[in-house]
């Protein structure tokens, strides 16, 4: 009964991380639509990745002690697994970070001009597919695998969603009104930074995949499913890199 | 390491041969059929070299191992650039563009570029790397297990063993170092005497800058290699923590060394190791090939040092605390921080360029808005730390190397420790001092001046530590400790030549000048080469059973040593007086015939030294000698069990109860087995 309820107050977690996540991105659009300042969009920014990290990729985690010296044992691998992977994510932010030192060393407080719903609506996806992952991967660790399945396959179809608007949609969209990649600096920088972060959901999706492909075959316990963790910290850490590219590329600065 | 049968090693060598004419004949043809003129394209054709360089290789490793390991990936890479090359001209051919371009070698230059990219991929497809990985993605089971003893075919294809890979590192390290070599003996031959007497313009500068980014990733296989083999037997460790990861790591590099000298045979180009754009978005097609060769090596770098970290953060022996680490095993680490996270500036630099010449994204095109600024910023955020990864594990064989020859205990042993993370960490504040003349805002000078003075106070303390180490020591001075000796006094000309290319006033007149090319190769010697081949005469017993001959090590070192400082310092002089680096030619008048003269004898001899250094590696293998025992009287663990080290590291856990480097104090122990 108390696991049950556990299980239910984890779940009921992962929800309010996602409400708490949307009002923070209503409340960007209300500040880049009423004063634009770039501090406190910056802020917001920071807040929302805060909160994805620790509540979504329980960056805790890395913190957790385990048996240091019985490198056979599942705990060891894992936390050697955990720490390798943050690892490359730290070194995969140095690259959005530098993306982003591109955006704002070539346009400054100017942004280029972009369609504000397309914009709108692909972040909302992106951020709905992150809680359907945070969920499945609660569910696996429930025990839950029809639920983990539902919940990824979702996760997925969210995510070939914002790929599709992103590439087939945004992108069309941008280059009818003006902006293709070759005719300004804004446009270099626009298709640059979509085009590295939807690379980056291409790559989440197949990892996505994978799992899918595997959770059915039952290869994943509640115990040990590193592999699940690993596709849905990953997954996460893609909604983090938009949670800052979407006020620098839609929000911060005035439209050119 | 077993030895190559003679049998093998003389068809290699004959296939070596076959293939090169094969491949150059080839070449001259098609040069022939393409152009119409025979007289000269045999000894100008650069295109048609390198043809034979590819098929030389391809068949001396085909005879030495037959078509497996290496041979099987670089048919794949040859098969995956053309097959990628075909598929966007196919595309090509749907969208109604250009199809063919004679003067991009056939294919256009994004077929070119992606077909680069793929056949990097199917090289690693070819070669085995990505066999595991495809396994865990399907769910199958993969075994982590390595042979007992490693033969001649496991350092020719994939080993999860980290001492094999460390050594297919180094090899491949010591075989570019010939390569970069090779090229600037080819280019001092042209700057001997004033006038362009050798070679082309093209080719001098395509020499010139494929030296620079050669050597570079010499270097990165150099220190990956040392610290492949060391790290895990320096904290009692079995292996690294992710041996399949440490694998592609190195086997990366391999097509991307591939990619990187095939720009030679694209037409080169002409813009010196940085690429600068706006001249990197006009040069040739050699330009793409190098930006994408330095983007793919990018990968082992990143990899390799992520691998490091949580390797010395998790699987280090009992007792092993931050404190008890070796010296060299701290450096590893403030190494591999900068190369975890700065290296995807370069590549991301790199990339935009690659796209601005693709697909015309004006990043760096000032006429819609580019700042070719920018890239130099991105560019030097990793360019200038990356000289620290070249020099800390260096600094840290130096540390690490002189009490064992001093027989007296490391002077400030955490104050060293700590000294390489401060130099890595300072050292990402310090880039823009690359950037005094080049147009950037002038408030930015005076910050980076001091942010740069400041990596003298840590690189201070390493030189003070040594000399208090040596002082009042029992010194003896078999070959490493030479090097380890000349690496000291090498680097400290390095560091003194230094301050004056950091200070602005000086620098707005040294810049660009040889005194750069002086100092920067002083820092290059003291702070890599030389505690390099110290390391490779220390350990080369610890790794083959078998010890250097000393006689041929002195000859290395006495006739490297002195012959390196006069090339460097005559490098100095000519640049303070007005030589202008990077250029082909200079001015009769300037009446620099006579120390260019000296240079380029220099550098011959320096050759010829390291041609000992091969002669006596070569040697020394085939001799029937063996040196098991613990042959410098070290402390360190992986001296106190048999060389070569057995398949699995130590047999049993070790416990560290003491202070790694209390040489000559009784009764001190630091590691109970």
């Amino acid at each position: 009964m108390t696991d049950k309820q556990h299980h239910a107050d984890s779940l009921f977690q992962g929800l309010v991380i996602f409400v708490a996540l949307a009002f923070l991105t209503a409340v960007e659009f209300f500040i880049a639509i009423t004063n634009a300042s770039i501090l406190l969009l910056t802020l917001v920014a920071l807040i929302k990745a805060g909160l994805v990290l620790y509540y979504y990729m329980h960056i805790g985690k890395l913190a957790e002690e385990d048996d240091e010296h019985d490198h056979q044992s599942f705990a060891w691998k894992l936390a050697t697994n955990r720490l390798g992977l943050w690892l490359f994510l730290l070194s995969d932010a140095f690259l959005f970070a530098g993306l982003l030192v591109a955006r704002f060393n070539l346009l400054g407080f100017t942004r280029p001009h972009l369609n504000q719903n397309l914009g709108l609506i692909v972040t909302a996806v992106l951020l709905i597919s992150s809680y359907f992952m945070n969920r499945g991967e609660k569910q696996m660790a429930m025990g839950d695998k029809k639920g983990f399945l539902l919940s990824t396959a979702l996760t997925f179809l969210l995510g070939l969603g914002f790929l599709i608007g992103v590439v087939f949609v945004e992108w069309p969209t941008a280059a009818h009104e003006g902006l293709t990649p070759d005719v300004s600096a804004a446009g270099a920088v626009f298709y640059m930074m979509t085009g590295m972060h939807a690379f980056h959901v291409l790559t989440g999706l197949l990892f996505l995949l994978v799992i899918l492909r595997n959770g059915a075959r039952g290869i994943y316990t509640p115990e040990k499913h590193w592999a699940v963790e690993a596709a849905a910290v990953y997954w996460h850490f893609v909604d983090v890199v938009w949670i800052f590219f979407y006020p620098a590329l839609y929000l911060m600065g005035r439209a050119l | 390491m077993k030895q190559a049968s003679s049998g093998s090693f003389s068809r290699a060598m004959l296939f070596l041969l076959v293939g090169t004419a094969l491949g150059t004949a080839l070449g001259v043809l098609a040069h022939v059929l393409t152009s119409g003129e025979f007289q000269t394209a045999f000894l100008t054709d650069v295109p048609s070299w390198m043809l034979g360089f590819l098929l030389g290789t391809l068949g001396f490793f085909y005879g030495l191992i037959g078509y497996t390991g290496i041979v099987r990936g670089l048919v794949f890479q040859v098969l995956g650039t053309l097959g990628g090359a075909a598929f966007v001209t196919l595309i090509r051919a749907l969208l109604g563009m250009e199809l063919f371009n004679t003067g991009t070698f056939g294919f256009t230059e994004p077929a070119w570029v992606f077909g680069g990219l793929a056949g990097a991929i199917a090289f690693m497809a070819g070669v085995g790397a990505l066999t595991d990985w495809w396994k865990y993605a399907l769910g199958e089971p993969v075994h982590d297990h390595h042979p007992e003893e490693a033969t001649l075919k496991d350092y020719f294809g994939v080993s999860l063993d980290h001492k094999v890979i460390g050594i297919q590192y180094t090899a491949t390290s010591l075989l570019m170092l010939s390569v970069g070599g090779l090229f600037a003996l080819i280019f001092r031959l042209e700057l001997a005497q004033a006038g362009l007497d050798v070679i082309s313009l093209n080719l001098y500068n395509t020499l010139m800058s494929l030296h620079g980014m050669v050597m570079i990733v010499s270097i990165l296989l150099g220190i990956a290699g040392v610290i492949n083999y060391l790290v895990p037997l320096l904290i009692g460790a079995k292996d690294m923590a992710f041996p399949r990861m440490n694998a592609f790591s190195y086997w990366i590099s391999i097509p991307a060394a591939v990619l990187l000298l095939s720009s030679l045979g694209f037409g080169g180009f002409d813009t010196g190791w940085t690429g600068y754009p706006p001249l990197s978005t006009r040069a040739p097609l050699g330009m793409q090939m190098f930006y994408l060769g330095v983007w793919v090596a990018g990968w082992s770098s990143i990899l390799g040092a992520l691998n490091l970290i949580v390797t010395v953060l998790r699987m280090r022996a009992r007792g092993m605390n931050a404190f008890r680490m070796p010296i060299f095993v701290w450096a590893a680490i403030a190494t591999s921080i900068i190369s975890l996270t700065a290296t995807q500036m370069i590549g991301l630099a790199f990339q935009l360029a690659m796209f601005q010449r693709l697909l015309g994204m004006p990043f760096f095109d000032v006429a819609k808005g580019g700042n070719p600024i920018l890239f130099q910023h991105l560019f030097w955020f990793y360019s200038h730390p990356v000289v620290y990864v070249f020099i800390l594990p260096g600094l840290g064989v130096i540390s690490e190397l002189l009490p064992v020859f001093a027989r007296k205990p490391l002077f400030g042993y955490r104050w060293i420790a700590l000294s390489s993370i401060g130099i890595a960490l300072v050292g990402f504040l310090v880039w823009a001092h690359h950037m005094f003349t080049s147009g950037m805002n002038e408030y930015l000078r005076v910050p980076f001046m001091y942010s740069t003075l400041l990596v003298a106070i840590p690189t201070g303390v390493k030189f003070f530590s040594w000399v208090a180490t040596l002082w009042k020591g029992k010194i003896e001075t078999p070959t490493p400790m030479l090097f380890i000796l000349g690496g000291i006094v090498v680097f400290l000309l390095g560091g003194l030549s230094g301050p004056p290319n950091a200070t602005v006033s000086t620098d707005l007149h040294l810049h660009d000048t040889y005194f750069i090319v002086g100092h920067f190769h002083d820092t290059m010697f003291g702070g890599y080469i030389f505690p390099f081949f110290a390391a490779l005469y220390y350990w080369f017993p610890k790794a083959t059973g078998k010890r250097l001959n000393e006689t041929l090590g002195k000859w290395h070192f006495w006739l490297m040593t002195p012959s390196f400082l006069v090339l460097t310092l005559f490098m100095m002089r000519v640049g303070l007086l007005g030589m202008r680096r990077r250029i082909a030619d200079y001015d009769p008048a300037l009446n620099f015939d006579w120390w260019q003269f000296a240079m380029t004898i220099s550098a011959y001899l320096i050759a010829t030294a390291v041609l000992i250094f091969f002669y006596n590696v070569y040697k020394t293998l085939k001799s029937p000698q063996t040196e098991t025992g613990n042959v410098w009287n070290s402390r360190s663990p992986e001296w106190q069990v048999a060389s070569p080290m057995p398949a699995h590291n130590y047999d049993r856990e070790f416990e560290v109860v003491g202070e790694p480097y209390d040489y000559g104090l009784a009764g001190s122990t630091y590691v109970k087995m």
